[in-house]
């Protein structure tokens, strides 16, 4: 073992089960001093005002951050460990940027504040605009959307609204790959289109027949990402794209694999109209135990004045606010999450051209290698060189042994590592999808290989129980119908019943 | 940079493949896509050099303005422990707990957070939090209409103009009515009358303009009416008005940035979202639960997955994915730091210094239009156009609020503010108004 492997299992070694904050919380304790009070005291009358105090913990301020930090002792992270996640970049996260994005204005700008005041601010969203434009190779974008999905209702409802301008309101569907990402046909729904699936051919890429015969007059676009989420290139993406275009319709590229290819080709030249990106996987922000996010949206220049704003723009010197003409309107309060597109402007500096040049040859060259390595252990979902991702199958280790995606990836992470993500795409039996990016050694990835076969070969075993794995963590895998059948969602329930299944 | 290989690395894995070169990984791809030359970005800099091009950048904004404005976003004092706790690379760095074995840090501290917003809101589940508070207002209507399948929204004027934007971009306006309904006095009319084809009924506590009434008897009509309930609240106001849940309402949602995230220009923060069991199914987002393990150790999960959209796909109750978790982190330990006596406290202390700062401008001829009914956040009148006192102010080092009307201005107070700060900001104001 190199790497990856033990030096994760350490902090996360079982113990007491931590109680919660509430159990830890004591009459008359307290954390928080105020100074006191400088102005005369005036009586409140008003009829919103409680009589009572809140209910909330009362502990000391040693006693938080213990609990706090032996709860995050209890968590799996990027600093900790190998994510192999497909489809989740889960790349190292410079710590430059967290001192960057803690610069005075720029944490503690009010959103209100006028931009006479804020050029600082506007100047890093213009910045990065550039970057992300040249990068996906589009003309003009947006920071409101706070996440992914974010960016794909706004990519939809720009689509839906350019639609209604050019009187073509008969165009309701949107086709999206049977292998797309759950967002896609969410967001589809949520901007009013029907959802209409295109298969996927033997090879793994859309399936250029069935494509033509679902296109027709209603056709409002296309929402693809490319690499797919089987981590193939679409080869043949300009048919593609053309055959959305001859009919109308728009194409939508949904920014999850953008890592894949930064530095290789652009969406842009592809024959996308509208891009969004994730900055938390792509551009090396962190993923915050689920968020933030920040799912910028560019478009190519016809679309410019369809964008949800206010967006920054440039004259002479200074930067201001401009609220383009046909906007959707706003996906966000005010400005989308700024301290995480900062972030990314820290990444991209950083990189500049010699490390943009050569980011997504990079990530492609580990996820094929970690390919090549792993196929000597388990089969892969298709015979076509991988980009950034690839798909591995243990169907016949589920027939053989009745070994499920789900156990390999438990036992994995008894060794240190992350699961890969599981059962997805939906159309790949016991898939495991796994994604290195640029970041890990090869070292790192000749252990996962190596774990992984060792993990089957245990699996494998007469005696063994697949529901222990994985057995060296502070729990064990959870019984996950509990919680949804009685609901106990906050510590005043305490409906908790016997197990009996 | 931050790419590990070595020059001996790159011999193993070309090898491994039977390449020779970066390039030969892209012969699949047509030649016509291809970047021949690259990208057209500026070369890479070390941490060292860039930190001076930060730093300047930074400067380019205006120094330590006093911040008097609010809207929804407030200069509450944020304590080092909450930041530090909170930026913990384990949690900062980590991914969205699918992998309950691993993740029970984020696991716990996200049912710790829904625990203390359904106890703060009188609320019985909260979600694992949504992005602003703004887009929890949607996501809210969004539940209304598909609870009593009825068309039209009934939404309170009294609302950060921002916020209705995104309600109107959100909520689709040729399926459903959205009902802005005015302010009189600064309060919602006790007397509104509310109909069956009202699938919500949506208002601010304190009001935008910085009013507050107890909502009880409005709450009670709406809700015999059939109409959802929803209420957006003030999370730095709660431990000192009576919570939303004591008043009835069926939601609560908030814009959480003034527990536990700095003002960062408006992002990220997070959107609080808590409501009662009946909705669970209808709820967006995560939502975590407490289970058990094989040897029946307490072991938090996700749960009710089967809303998500990686399940449901587009029968999902919302399409988030990536929320707001490390910001909902903050709220947790913030609002724990702070306890009862803490976050009263703070809307305490914001109401007694926002009186005496009525009172001072009441003194030297200001109008506060809202002067009775307004707690932490009025508006006052100018003489001068509201934007060029906020630009004149601003140069006297005060952000003097957010431009209301043509010649009002909306003026926030927090516990951080000081006698000497606000006698310091009238008598600024006294000279740019009269000039």
């Amino acid at each position: 073992m190199h790497s990856g492997g033990n030096a994760s299992s350490l902090p996360l070694v079982g113990g007491a089960p931590e109680p919660t904050i509430n159990q830890l919380s004591k009459p008359g304790r307290r954390a928080s001093r105020f100074p006191k009070l400088d102005v005369p005291v005036t009586e409140i009358n008003n009829s919103a005002i409680r009589n009572d105090k809140p209910s909330l913990p009362e502990v000391s301020e040693h006693d938080l951050v213990m609990h706090y930090s032996r709860l995050a002792h209890r968590n799996f992270a990027v600093d900790v460990g190998f994510y192999p996640l497909g489809s989740c970049t889960m790349k190292y996260n410079p710590r430059f940027a967290d001192y960057v994005a803690g610069l005075n204005t720029f944490a503690n700008s009010h959103p209100s504040t006028p931009s006479a005041f804020t050029q600082g601010n506007l100047e890093v969203l213009h910045e990065l605009e550039k970057f992300l434009i040249e990068i996906t190779g589009m003309d003009n974008a947006t920071f409101q959307p706070p996440a992914g999905a974010s960016g794909e209702l706004t990519g939809l409802l720009i689509i839906k609204k350019y639609l209604e301008e050019n009187n073509l309101t008969n165009k309701t569907d949107i086709i999206v790959p049977d292998s797309a990402h759950g967002t896609n046909p969410a967001s589809a729904k949520m901007a009013g289109f029907n959802v209409v699936e295109v298969s996927t051919d033997v090879r793994g890429m859309v399936n250029i027949d069935d494509l033509k015969e679902l296109v027709n007059e209603n056709t409002a676009g296309l929402m693809l990402t490319n690499p797919n989420t089987g981590g193939l290139f679409e080869e043949n993406i300009m048919e593609i794209s053309n055959i959305i275009h001859e009919n109308g319709g728009l194409v939508y590229y949904d920014g999850a694999n953008l890592n894949a290819i930064v530095g290789v080709c652009r969406p842009g030249d592809m024959g996308f109209d509208i891009v969004h990106s994730n900055l938390h996987k792509t551009f090396a922000t962190p993923h915050g135990g689920g968020g933030p996010g920040s799912g910028p949206v560019a478009v190519k220049a016809f679309l410019k004045e369809y964008l949800p704003g206010p967006i920054v723009e440039k004259n002479d010197k200074s930067y201001k606010w401009y609220m383009p003409k046909l906007s959707i309107g706003r996906m966000h309060g005010y400005h989308g999450n700024f301290l995480v597109a900062l972030r990314a402007l820290v990444y991209m500096k950083l990189l500049g051209k010699e490390g943009l040049d050569t980011l997504g040859s990079y990530a492609v060259l580990n996820a094929r290698y970690l390919s090549s390595v792993i196929s000597k252990v388990i089969p892969l979902a298709y015979n076509e060189p991988c980009m950034h991702e690839f798909v591995a199958t243990v169907k016949d280790l589920k027939k053989s042994h009745k070994i499920k995606a789900y156990d390999v990836g438990k036992a994995l992470l008894d060794k240190g590592f992350h699961s890969p993500t599981i059962y997805f795409p939906l159309i790949i039996e016991e898939a495991l999808m796994f994604e290195p990016t640029e970041t890990q050694t090869v070292d790192t990835l000749d252990d996962l290989a190596e774990t992984l076969k060792s993990i089957i070969d245990e699996l494998q075993g007469e005696d063994v129980s697949l529901e222990e794995y994985p057995k060296n963590l502070p729990v064990g895998r959870p019984n996950e119908l509990i919680p949804a059948k009685h609901l106990t969602v906050n510590w005043g329930d305490f409906e908790l019943l016997e197990l009996t299944e | 940079m931050f790419v590990p290989h070595s020059e001996i690395d790159l011999k193993k894995m070309f090898e491994e493949l039977s390449i020779s070169s970066l390039d030969d990984l892209f012969t699949h791809i047509p030649e016509t896509l291809k970047l021949n030359d690259g990208l057209n970005v500026p070369p890479s800099l070390s941490e060292l050099e860039s930190i001076s091009d930060f730093e300047n950048l930074e400067s380019k904004n205006t120094q330590n303005l006093i911040c008097f404005a609010g809207g929804g976003h407030y200069d509450v004092y944020l304590p080092q422990t909450v930041k530090s706790l909170t930026m913990r690379p384990e949690f900062m760095t980590s991914y969205t707990p699918y992998q309950a074995e691993i993740s029970q840090g984020i696991l716990q501290v996200l049912f710790e957070y829904q625990s203390l917003i359904c106890d703060l809101t009188d609320m019985e589940l909260a979600n694992a939090s949504l992005y602003d508070g703004a887009t929890s207002v949607a996501e809210a209507i969004s539940v209304a209409i598909n609870k009593t399948k009825r068309d039209n929204v009934v939404i309170s004027n009294g609302f950060n103009p921002n916020t209705k934007e995104v309600v109107n971009t959100l909520v689709d306006s040729n399926k459903f009515n959205i009902n802005y309904v005015d302010l009189v006095d600064y309060l919602f009319p006790e007397d509104y009358v509310f109909s069956q084809d009202d699938a919500a009924f949506v208002v601010s506590l304190p009001h935008y303009e910085g009013s507050a009434q107890d909502l009880t008897s409005i709450v009670h009509n709406a809700k015999a009416a059939g109409v959802i309930t929803i209420c957006y609240a003030d999370p730095s106001m709660l431990g000192i008005l009576k919570s939303p849940g004591s008043m009835g309402f069926d939601i609560v949602v908030a814009e959480g940035q003034s527990m536990g995230s700095p003002l960062s220009f408006g992002g990220p923060t997070v959107g609080w979202f808590a409501t009662r069991k009946e909705l669970a199914r209808l709820v967006p987002g995560r939502i975590i639960g407490e289970s058990r393990d094989s040897n029946n150790t307490k072991t938090y999960v996700m749960t009710l997955r089967a809303r998500e959209q990686d399940i449901r796909r587009e029968k999902a109750s919302s399409n988030i994915c990536t929320n707001q978790t490390l910001n909902a982190v903050g709220s947790t330990i913030h609002l724990s730091w702070l306890g009862p006596e803490g976050l009263y406290e703070i809307g305490y202390q914001a109401i007694q210094k926002a009186s005496y700062m009525k009172q001072l401008l009441t003194d030297n001829n200001f109008i506060v239009l809202n002067h009775t009914s307004s707690l932490r956040e009025f508006l006052i009148e100018t003489e001068k156009s509201a934007e060029e006192v906020i630009l004149e102010m601003g140069s006297k080092g005060f952000l003097a609020g957010i431009k209301y009307d043509d010649n009002q201005i909306l003026v926030a107070v927090t516990e951080k503010r000081t006698k000497a700060q606000i006698d310091n900001y009238v008598d600024s104001l006294v000279e740019v108004n009269n000039a």
